[in-house]
């Protein structure tokens, strides 16, 4: 090959790695000279660059919608205002953080107001753990407002971890409708999409991380389940 | 898909951690991502798991894009494709990984980023260019890029001695150069 054959051998280099060509030691030096060598970079982003075009021939493929539901819950689950105070929190992100509660986690129970039981829920669920008789948690639909009417009857999350309420129709993966807040009766708003299956599904809940299932589905124990029947 | 600028805008809101910014760069570029991500594992739960694993990404290091040099649109599909490649050598169990944060790492200083006007024609040269090259080999650093196959892959593919493949791709990454830089 021709010219010079240094800056040959970098042409190259920049490719094989931008192309991930590289072995993982190749690799760790090519980028241990990326930091002090612009020319270097320079080869790599055009690389990158040229690449990148060739990605345009791939069609677009819409991801399902859990996805971005994941996605939030696991990036701003930690900045739910059960655990750090309504007041506390608006003062902190302000009225943005206000639309996303409302849309993304479920209906805080103001101070005062109190969130009552539906007055007739279309359908309700009462959740045991297996082969338990005790009621851990009631839930009703109360199809006026589209929400989950969800009271906790004495149970406590475990330290450090949340429950998590799962819709599951028939044969379908588990759906998430939010982590349960601390407090004793809440309210989760429903999708139409949730609630156009709600009819002879179970409600679940499930043992998680701070914050949710970091993957969309449970991972931790199923602590109850219970049978959502026409009321 | 919205156009670079406000693609690029939206990364800077998300730097300064805007979640709405953050929703509408999900909304405008998601699918191609996703695309970008199926393509290379041919697997939609992983390919669902990993675009989620991307967008976290791009939340936590949308402050360094401005200093990367990187288009908005090659930054992101940058960031798919590394990820993608990880999950597919990590399901091959190669153990070879894509270094961790190539483009999300970037150093200061690099060329601002290119102007969105002479991508249609880029993209021309590009594909004036890889026709330059033979047939097979042209394939194969297309399939090196949008499949994330390795070296052994390739040389499989091909069915020539690994040795072989590499010389085929390292000459055609002059070549290519070459051509693009006339």
């Amino acid at each position: 090959m021709s010219g010079v054959p240094e800056k040959d051998d970098d042409v190259v280099l920049a490719g094989e790695y931008a192309l991930g060509l590289l072995s993982a030691e190749e690799a760790a030096a090519f980028e241990a000279r990326l930091g002090a060598e612009p020319a270097l970079r320079a080869l790599y982003v055009q690389w990158a660059e040229d690449f990148a075009l060739l990605a345009e021939e791939i069609p677009e493929e819409t991801p399902p919608a859990r996805v971005k539901a994941t996605l939030d819950r696991r990036l701003f689950a930690d900045e739910r205002p059960a655990r750090r105070g309504l007041f506390g929190w608006f003062g902190l992100t302000g009225l943005a953080a206000v639309a996303l509660v409302a849309a993304l986690f479920f209906v805080v129970d103001l101070p005062g107001t109190g969130v009552q039981p539906p007055e007739n829920p279309v359908y309700h669920a009462d959740l045991r753990a297996e082969g338990e008789e005790e009621i851990i948690l009631a839930a009703g639909y109360d199809a006026t407002t589209q929400e989950m009417y969800v009271e906790r009857r004495g149970m406590q999350d475990r330290p450090d971890r949340d429950i998590e309420m799962w819709l599951i129709a028939g044969e379908n993966p588990p759906v998430s409708l939010g982590v349960l807040p601390d407090d004793e009766r809440i309210r989760l708003p429903m999708t139409p999409e949730q609630i156009e299956v709600l009819q002879g599904s179970t409600l679940a809940i499930s043992d998680e991380p701070e914050g949710g299932s970091p993957t969309g589905a449970p991972t931790g124990d199923i602590l109850a389940t219970g049978p959502l029947e026409d009321v | 898909m919205k156009d670079l600028d406000a693609i690029e805008h939206l990364i800077g809101r998300c730097a300064l951690k805007d979640r709405s910014a953050f929703s509408d760069l999900y909304s405008a570029t998601s699918a191609k991502l996703f695309g970008v991500i199926l393509r290379v594992l041919n697997n939609r739960a992983e390919a669902e798991e990993v675009l989620q694993e991307v967008y976290v990404k791009i939340w936590r290091n949308a402050d360094r894009y401005s200093t990367g040099g990187f288009s908005p649109m090659t930054w992101l599909i940058t960031i798919a494709r590394n990820a993608a490649i990880d999950m597919l050598r990590k399901r091959k169990g190669t153990g070879e990984q894509m270094p961790e944060g190539l483009a999300e790492a970037m150093p200061d200083s690099a060329p601002g980023p290119e102007a969105q006007a002479v991508q249609a024609s880029e993209r021309k040269k590009l594909d004036g260019c890889f026709d330059e090259l033979e047939a097979d080999r042209a394939q194969a650093v297309r399939g090196a890029y949008l499949d994330g196959e390795t070296y052994a892959d390739l040389a499989a593919r091909f069915d020539v001695p690994l040795n072989t493949m590499r010389t085929w791709l390292r000459r055609s990454l002059l070549k290519l150069r070459e051509c693009l830089s006339r």
